[in-house]
């Protein structure tokens, strides 16, 4: 019984280390693809160009413009009219246009009230709102109003509010899910495209064995993908903090991989090429990822969306993930994470199963 | 011969990693057929892929009074060219009809669609027997039909040259005779020049002139008897021989020197045995230790009643009796489409069984659960020797055993055993995609042999392998049933291969039209010359 589970788990891992281009697949997807997550999205407003034309010739315009610096700002760029301001926007060159006409300088210091123009390529929206604010924080530092209450903030868990740690960690927690999908749809399609699917059905084995091992071969190959991301990526490249225990997070990856493989097996079953497992995978990934809090708050979702979220086992993992890593969440804690992933991972992981054993 | 219509000189095409023809040449001169044989893997394609104008190659090629050296300075030449690709049907769409296939073929070659052209689509249609069928969708053909429908489109522009591309491979034999009609008409009323490959020797005599290819080479080429005649003094009755000279086949000793037995009038697969011995490249014997196991083979290994598969409103087994005795080879033979793998797919499980009684290993056969023990003493050899590429030939075999529970040390020995028997050992550590089809028939087949079962189902084992493996895979075969007495049932295209079998079913389109012993067919029509000719007996009193 263990030879046998033990060898066609064998059989799986030298199949995968043998299809180097899959190898090249899932190193990608849990080393550089995570980089890429952590580095490129940027939800913060960051080297904002901002271009200004300055008709007002007055000191206050070059002393509000001296207040956009790095690493928020580029250094200004000056235009000569407004037209050029304008086409400079449209042609993508800045993200902010800044107009100080004729009348800044005058009506400010005539009536302590003077209008400011912007200008906004919203296309960037979060960015360029977040410039926007930046702004009026600058113009609110100049205005004379003094209202006696000042804000102290205390940034927990993530003091810089570094946007790579979060997103490094989704991106990977996501790329969980597909590989899991795919790696183990996979070990069954391709027994269908190689015509090899006839040998296995006609193997004296009990065929929930070897359902059983071929998706066993897959967790396994998951967890070490989780194990070399989280130590090269999460903590070699972005210097992720890990408040709580690691082995927690390990822990609750590796039943969370059953939980992909589960889909995966459903996947499979209605498969007959990689192409169609392909497709099919990105369809069911896409609301499993959106529901899961990854890209967007749960609280910040319309209502029937937040408890929809609550049958994606996706959404337990990044919660309790994110505990785990930022929260510093204890052991005794994580249990509703667990039993999330846990919970919900078995009815997939079973449906899955029962749908491909219908094919033995 | 005035100068040649066709001459080729040196061709040569490689692909990334291999070569598929190494430095071809042939002439040909208007209305002559030509016949290219040889295996998978010869060569055969792609000299007529090259000549087609269709891929890169070395060399030249004139046709007519033009020569290329490229598929691009080929193109002014494709209107007089028509290839016909390998593959049954390839080259046509399942929803159109017969009549939109012409059509559809007449206005890509952009064909003047005036009465003359009328007249010779009706007459092609007619030659096809295919006048009467012109609104059925190509789908719903048989296979023969469908090669001949293949064939009109690709004559439709009248080309010149007509190249095709084993057009007769898996078609019934009466079809065949059909094509071959088809063929010799169109020789005579346009001067066609046709280059043929094909995967039966027996057709070899319906050519003007033979080319034999082997490992990417033209090892010879001249008329039938020509060639035949240049290897009449090496072949002789079966005797035995030193065997590092000569090669023993179940009907023929292949030897360079003189024997001490009776000549025998060769066909020409002696070619390519003669080849192989004078290039050293003589195939290891085949040997075959009896089995360790002591269980006994049942006297009846299978029997079927009435057994019946549909797919929707297709018939693909209709009311099958079958029965297989211990210690028997059965071929079941018939064309691609005639219900043999859907039959065996019954037999394994793999398909439910709509209707009829089957009864294996003397357990009647009603659901999985009958199945599963029977599993363990079954050996199945599926269509292309479907075994798991990324793992070498050893991984593969240790695979097996060890899903069979065979102990590791007798699984150790054993595969040793095989390896020397069935001489596929030098090729243990290499991945099966990189071997020629013999040696993974054989390797697939010690796969199947692992655990010793009592009866073998072989899946079409000898389609596309090249002669000398074919060979010594029916005397591994016969060695099984002999050392061992399992019972095999072997599915064929090849009706030649019937004269290896004990007893033989025939299959047409689902239904069974003869099932009777190698020696009772051959006592029933005592002036057959081969099976071919008894086969086509039987399909034509079929109706």
């Amino acid at each position: 019984m263990m030879r046998t589970f033990l060898s066609l788990v064998n059989k799986e891992i030298l199949g995968f280390l043998r299809a180097w281009g899959l190898v090249a697949v899932v190193l990608y997807a849990f080393t550089l693809d995570i980089y890429i997550a952590g580095k490129g999205i940027e939800l913060q407003a960051k080297n904002v160009s901002v271009g200004y034309v300055d008709e007002s010739g007055g000191v206050v315009s070059l002393k509000i413009l001296e207040r956009l610096h790095a690493p928020q700002f580029k250094p200004p760029v000056r235009f000569l009219s407004q037209k050029e301001l304008d086409r400079a926007l449209r042609n993508r060159e800045i993200m902010v246009g800044l107009l100080f006409d004729n009348d800044f300088s005058r009506d400010y210091e005539r009536s302590g009230h003077a209008r400011l123009n912007v200008l906004l390529d919203a296309t960037a929206a979060a960015q360029s709102f977040q410039a926007l604010q930046y702004l009026q924080h600058i113009l609110l530092d100049f205005s004379e109003i003094h209202f006696p209450v000042g804000l102290k903030i205390h940034k927990l868990f993530n003091p810089n509010a570094t946007t790579s740690w979060f997103m490094s960690l989704a991106e990977l927690l996501s790329m969980m899910t597909l590989l899991g999908v795919i790696l183990t749809a996979a070990v069954f399609v391709r027994e269908k495209e190689n015509g090899t699917w006839d040998m296995m059905l006609l193997m004296p084995v009990d065929p929930r064995l070897i359902i059983l091992a071929k998706s066993f071969s897959q967790v396994l190959i998951l967890s070490l993908g989780i194990v070399i991301a989280t130590g090269l990526i999460l903590f070699g490249a972005f210097d992720v903090p890990i408040h709580g225990s690691i082995w927690a997070f390990f822990l609750l990856s590796f039943f969370y991989a059953f939980t992909s493989a589960g889909i995966g097996l459903f996947v499979a079953a209605v498969s007959r090429s990689m192409m169609e497992v392909a497709q099919l995978a990105i369809f069911i990934m896409m609301p499993l990822i959106f529901l899961s809090g990854a890209w967007t708050p749960i609280h910040a979702m319309a209502p029937w969306l937040q408890k929809l979220s609550l049958i994606s086992p996706l959404r337990y993992y990044i919660e309790g993930s994110e505990s785990i890593f930022f929260r510093g969440t204890a052991w005794g804690d994580l249990w509703p994470y667990f039993a999330g992933v846990i919970g919900l991972g078995a009815l997939v992981y079973l449906y899955g199963f029962r749908r491909i054993g219908r094919l033995f | 011969m005035s100068a040649p219509l066709l001459d080729v000189q040196n061709v040569t095409v490689r692909y990334k990693e291999t070569v598929g023809i190494r430095d071809a040449s042939l002439r040909a001169g208007e209305g002559e057929i030509l016949g290219f044989i040889g295996a998978d893997g010869a060569g055969k394609s792609s000299l007529m892929h090259a000549i087609a104008g269709v891929i890169r190659f070395e060399g030249m090629i004139r046709f007519r009074d033009r020569t290329f050296r490229s598929p691009r300075q080929a193109e002014a030449l494709k209107p007089a060219i028509g290839l016909m690709p390998q593959g049954i049907g390839l080259v046509l769409y399942r929803n159109l009809t017969v009549a939109e296939h012409l059509d559809f073929f007449a206005e890509i070659r952009n064909l003047k669609q005036d009465a003359a052209f009328r007249a010779y689509r009706q007459k092609l249609l007619e030659m096809a027997g295919l006048a009467r069928f012109t609104d059925r969708a190509a789908g719903h053909l048989s296979g023969g039909m469908m090669q001949k429908l293949s064939l009109i489109c690709t004559l439709l522009h009248r080309p010149k040259l007509l190249l095709l591309d084993e057009p007769t491979t898996g078609v019934d034999p009466l079809s065949r005779l059909e094509l071959w009609e088809i063929l010799q008409q169109i020789r005579r009323e346009e001067g066609t020049t046709a280059l043929i490959s094909t995967a039966y020797m027996q057709e070899a005599a319906r050519m003007d002139r033979l080319l034999l290819f082997d490992g990417g080479r033209i090892i010879a080429q001249g008329r039938a008897e020509e060639l035949t005649r240049s290897v009449r003094d090496y072949c002789y009755e079966p005797t035995d021989c030193p065997e590092s000279r000569c090669i023993r086949t179940l009907d023929t000793t292949y030897s360079l020197e003189p024997l001490p037995a009776p000549k025998k009038e060769p066909g020409l697969e002696a070619l390519f045995f003669v080849e192989a011995i004078r290039r050293g490249k003589i195939p290891p014997a085949i040997e075959v230790s009896p089995r360790e196991s002591a269980e006994p083979i049942p006297p009846v290994v299978m029997e079927a009643r009435g057994l019946t598969k549909r797919f929707g409103d297709f018939i693909a087994d209709d009311h099958i009796d079958m029965r297989l005795a211990g210690g028997e080879i059965l071929g079941l033979l018939g064309a691609n489409g005639a219900g043999k793998t859907t039959f065996i797919k019954m037999l394994l499980g793999l398909y439910p069984i709509d209707e009829g009684e089957l009864t294996l290993l003397g357990r009647p056969i009603r659901s999985a659960a009958d199945r599963r023990e029977l599993k363990a003493r079954i050996g199945y050899v599926s269509q292309h020797f479907a075994l798991y590429k990324d793992m070498t030939v050893l991984e593969n075999l240790r695979y097996f055993a060890s899903i069979h529970r065979i102990p590791q040390a007798r699984a150790r020995e054993r595969i040793r055993r095989y390896a020397e028997e069935l001489g596929f050992a030098p090729y243990l550590h290499a991945l099966p995609g990189d071997l020629p089809l013999g040696i993974n028939q054989r390797f697939s087949l010690a796969a199947a042999l692992l655990h010793e079962p009592v009866v073998l189902f072989l899946d079409e084992p000898t389609s596309g392998v090249d002669a000398i493996a074919r060979a010594q895979f029916w005397q591994l075969l016969q060695k099984l049933k002999e050392r061992w007495g399992i019972a095999i049932l072997i599915t064929t295209h090849y009706m030649s291969e019937a004269e290896y079998c004990d007893r033989v079913v025939l299959l047409k389109q689902g239904k069974k039209i003869a099932d009777d012993t190698v020696e009772n067919l051959h006592r029933r029509f005592p002036e057959a010359k081969s099976f071919e000719e008894i086969f086509l007996r039987f399909y034509k009193e079929d109706g």
